[in-house]
């Protein structure tokens, strides 16, 4: 028997592909100097279906328009930020995606020093956008999710502070997604147990009590929040969901933190629904400390690309305004380009950017922890 | 005699031997499959056991604080013996507990009430048999958790949950349920045990059916009483089949992610399973010993359930004699039963299709007024402008969901062939050679891909393909869904086999029919019912699979299932049940032809 497994796994080797991988590293190296009239000559030279993962439904309205426009063949894959880094660490050419656009800035640091995943910036941006937007990952756009609750009845928790969430009568009224399904929920309340959070977690406490937090057996008040809001918290399914339930008229009293972007679905009550932050501009006050939480959606080719100057020309493509139309057309989507402005209506990103907590990957990665005790939190 | 002619002798012995050996077809039928299935299935086995004591990539080693690609027991210490914040307890202890609940309780719910309907259909003479009959597997071709959906949206209310709507029962009827019916242990187990119940109706059903009338005709003229009958006689024969029910249920309800995600989220109720789904994001190590412990499990009921079918009992049930059934009747009961049976089975069958179809009409949730119901999410035109939510065009004008229909269609064929004929050859195989070890081993091994999760085999066949190169797209596909679907094959093929007796195909033997015209033209004539089941069953599987192509399908739109998750996960609630509708409908309309070209059909392996 174990004959039998060696011989087979060594004609498994011998089955291998050994066919040299183009180095992709090369060719951004190479497609960075290229002016757009040669990066599309580039690309209609290579041959075959370009292929790309994104978690963002969009990427597919935004890749039919690509197409068109460069009479490109395209397939566009909508996946969930985690099955896109499974497929990236196993797939082997062929099938795999010579590009992605994916969420969740810890895993994709991984996903960088691992070798899975290469930047590539494309000139016409390169001195518009900020280093960090740049640099170790592009950044396609910033998406937030927000405190938004339900405004119908007399018991509308119209909150300006986040302790007000651990309050005891919020319990079961706080409605947020399980932070174990979906990583960029995990990362915000990793965040808020970082010093700069926690220390303004403390202050915002204190202006809601009156009187210093007692911190009793929490390592800071980020840990006390936390903890705190978990125990109010009841997980829904989706996003989407989320933003449906709590803008039914029998959900008065209910507070989501969902994204912001689901307020355009038509399945949404959205008249029964208010925007903290939106509320705080208009009235000229702040939702202390914090109004929800934004993070970045990167756009990466995949090492293993077999068609990278299509790749880098559809990012060359996703970053202009057009190229963000099928995102920027509704609210809820950031371009970090600061001339892609906004949607009326909605606030600009650097008032987001002062309001809600962005994630930071190295400390994060560094957390694993802080995870642990954010479980034992979701659990009980 | 000199030494050289005894090594003669001894040599030809040896190849008189070897040839009498492999002049048994039902011999080589076992070598081949012993062979081909150590491949498919200790290979991953071995890998996955690799990965459970390899450190990964990413976060695993920087927790771990050891280098990537090392091996330790990190994994091991930290699942099972972490006290610091519950993390052991969290991440596996209660979810172990949980899943056993959920899974036991599953299990005997299928066997009750499909054992229990398969009585009365096969042996009373019960009213309205032929729509019991068709619609008993209702719950099986629908994805499950779209029962997990429906009993969500038909029973939540703002006292529970999400607290936010309230669902048909307490919008129309006014009833508010309480919240251990709706979500946890309890209706976790309950849509499990519904689901898995069709497993139960075809196996006891197809054994109570063919059973030889002898044994309880001799008991009645004996004047024993019914139970004692009963008890006595019909539940020590269909005991094989109650236990690979049990089996194939328990192993099934341990590894079922979407229905403890739907039912137990909300309160916090935690299985193995969706442990492992989370585990494998960021701590795969952990996941795959999860993996190990469920296929453990399994392993510990599959040994007991060879060892009852394994022994040298018998438990032919069709022989050469035949036997006419008597049909026990129901008297003054048999209307009220009748009615009872209608109701539930309508509840639990129609009613949500009636719920898928409505759902995917209306525009806002919640709202079932006729102003908020459009087609347009079945033939509308130009979406994208004007509800701003899912694809452009309705889904029967959507190429991409037909391109899909044919896919999963040629998948699930193809599948149920090859899972179906080699299920066949394994029954005759193991049946012919009761008792040898080679038999029981390839019995074993032939069930083997059942007890993995078909989540993890998913990802240890995409770890694996990634070393084959051209091992892709639809060759992948099927070979995982054949492997994965062989027990259900197998097991009927096993099931059936056993009932014959061996003087059937002994007539045909002396007058010198060869082998393969033994097969066409006797054994699987008498027992045509289990075995198209045997190729029906992998064919409805594969239709509605979900967790086992997820990783594995080259994009998401390839197959229809996927389709309906991604669609489902976005919140495109209208396409997602539309779609979840054209499958149910697809695989209604397949065992309808089935059933007029051959007069088989999944019920039909039971009858009525």
């Amino acid at each position: 028997m174990k004959k039998f497994v060696s011989l087979l796994l060594a004609l498994m080797m011998a089955l291998c592909a050994v066919g040299a991988l183009a180095d992709v590293a090369a060719d951004i190296e190479a497609g960075q100097a290229l002016s757009h009239d040669e990066l599309v000559e580039k690309a209609k030279a290579e041959s075959g279906t370009f292929v790309v993962y994104g978690n963002t439904s969009r990427i597919s309205t935004a890749a039919e328009e690509f197409a068109a426009l460069y009479d490109i063949t395209v397939e566009s894959n909508n996946l969930k930020d985690q099955e896109i880094y499974t497929k990236l660490r196993s797939e082997n050419g062929n099938s795999a995606a010579d590009m992605v656009m994916i969420q969740d800035g810890a895993q994709l640091t991984d996903a960088i020093d691992e070798g899975l995943v290469l930047n590539f910036v494309p000139a016409a941006v390169a001195d518009v956008l900020d280093e960090a937007d740049q640099q170790p990952a592009l950044v396609h756009q910033y998406i937030n999710k927000l405190f938004i609750y339900n405004n119908l009845g007399d018991n509308v928790p119209a909150i300006k502070n986040v302790w007000e969430l651990t309050a005891p009568e919020m319990k079961g009224n706080v409605i947020f997604k399980n932070p174990e399904s979906e990583k960029v929920n995990m990362n915000f309340l990793v965040m808020c147990t970082k010093d700069e959070w926690a220390d303004k977690l403390a202050a915002a406490y204190e202006e809601w009590k009156g009187e210093a937090i007692d911190l009793g057996e929490y390592k800071n008040a980020g840990y006390k929040w936390v903890a705190e809001f978990l125990a109010n918290v009841t997980f829904g399914k989706s996003d989407t969901s989320i933003a449906e339930e709590v803008s039914q008229e029998t959900a008065s009293g209910k507070i989501g933190l969902f994204v912001l972007s689901k307020l355009r679905s038509s399945s949404v009550l959205t008249d029964n629904l208010t925007v903290a932050q939106y509320d705080a501009s208009a009235e000229g006050y702040e939702v202390k400390p914090f109004a929800g939480f934004m993070y970045p959606m990167y756009t990466m080719i995949n090492t293993q690309a077999t068609r990278p100057y299509t790749g880098m020309l559809f990012i060359e493509y996703l970053m202009t305004q057009e190229g963000f139309q099928p995102w920027g057309k509704s609210i809820g989507a950031y371009s970090p380009n600061a001339a892609i402005t906004v949607n009326e209506g909605d606030l600009t990103i650097d008032v987001w950017k002062d309001t809600l907590v962005m994630e930071d990957a190295e400390y994060i990665l560094d957390s694993f922890e802080v995870e642990d005790f954010i479980l034992q939190h979701c659990q009980n | 005699m000199d030494q050289a002619q005894t090594r003669n002798f001894q040599a030809s012995r040896l190849k008189g031997r070897l040839q009498a050996w492999f002049s048994k077809p039902a011999n080589i039928i076992l070598l081949v499959f012993l062979i081909s299935l150590a491949v498919l299935t200790l290979y991953p086995l071995l890998s996955m056991l690799t990965e459970t004591v390899t450190i990964h990539t990413g976060r695993e080693a920087r927790a771990a604080k050891l280098t990537a690609g090392s091996l330790s027991l990190y994994h091991f210490e930290r699942l099972f013996a972490t006290a610091e914040n519950d993390y052991s307890w969290i991440q596996f202890y209660q979810p172990f507990l949980n899943t056993l609940i959920v899974s036991v309780a599953a299990s005997v719910i299928a066997i009750l009430f499909g054992g229990v309907v398969a009585f009365l259909v096969t042996r009373t003479n019960l009213k309205y048999k032929k729509f019991v009959s068709a619609v008993f597997t209702f719950p099986y071709i629908m994805p499950s958790w779209t029962l997990a959906l429906f009993w969500e949206t038909f029973f939540k209310n703002v006292n529970i949950g999400l607290k936010t709507s309230n669902g048909i029962m307490a919008s129309v009827f006014g009833v508010f349920m309480p919240e251990w019916f709706v979500y946890g242990a309890f209706p976790i187990a309950l849509v499990l045990g519904l689901h898995y119940a069709p497993f139960a109706y075809i196996l006891i059903g197809g054994i109570l059916r063919n059973m030889d009338a002898n044994l309880e005709e001799a008991a009645t003229i004996l004047k024993t009483s019914r139970a004692r009958i009963i008890w006595k006689i019909t539940l020590p024969i269909v005991k094989p089949a109650m236990l690979s029910t049990f089996l194939l249920v328990f192993a099934s309800s341990m590894s079922a992610y979407s229905v403890p995600v739907f039912l137990g989220s909300p309160v916090r109720y935690y299985v193995l399973s969706t442990k492992m789904k989370s585990l494998m994001d960021s701590y795969p190590g952990q996941a795959y010993i999860i993996v190990g412990v469920m296929i453990l499990f399994g392993v510990a009921i599959l040994l007991l359930n060879q060892k009852v079918t394994n022994s040298r009992k018998q438990f032919t049930t069709v022989t050469g004699k035949s036997g006419q059934i008597s049909k026990i009747s129901l008297g003054k009961a048999n209307r009220p039963l009748a009615i009872i049976l209608v109701i539930i089975l309508l509840l639990v069958a129609v009613v949500p299709l009636i719920t898928f179809a409505l759902e995917s009409v209306i525009i806002k949730a919640g709202d079932y007024s006729l102003s908020n119901m459009t087609l347009d999410f079945w033939i509308g035109t130009n979406l994208s402008e004007r509800l701003d939510q899912g694809d452009s065009t309705g889904i029967l004008l959507n190429p991409k969901v037909w391109n899909a229909l044919v896919y999963s269609l040629g998948l699930a064929v193809t599948c149920a062939l090859i899972a179906g004929t080699c299920g066949i050859l394994v029954g005759y195989g193991v049946a012919k050679r009761r008792g040898s070890k080679l038999a029981s081993w390839v019995n074993s091994l032939s069930f083997f891909p059942y007890l993995m999760p078909s989540l993890a085999f998913g990802a240890i066949y995409l770890a694996m393909s990634s070393r084959i190169p051209w091992l892709r797209g639809f060759l992948l596909l099927g070979l995982v869904g054949s492997v994965k679907y062989l027990p259900f094959a197998s097991r009927s093929g096993v099931n059936a086999m056993l009932q014959l007796s061996g003087e059937i195909e002994e007539a045909a033997v002396i007058t010198g029919v060869p082998w393969w015209k033994r097969m066409i033209r006797v054994i699987f004539p008498i027992q045509k019912s289990s075995f198209l089941s045997g190729y029906l069953l992998p064919m409805v599987s594969c239709m509605r699979e979900l967790s086992l192509f997820v990783l594995l399908v080259p994009t998401s739109n390839t197959i229809l299932t996927t389709m309906l998750m991604q669609y489902s996960e976005k919140g495109w609630a209208q396409f997602g049940n539309a779609i979840n509708l054209l499958i149910i409908i697809v695989v209604l309309l397949i065992n309808f032809i089935v059933n007029k070209l051959t007069g088989a059909s999944i019920d039909k392996g039971v009858g009525g």
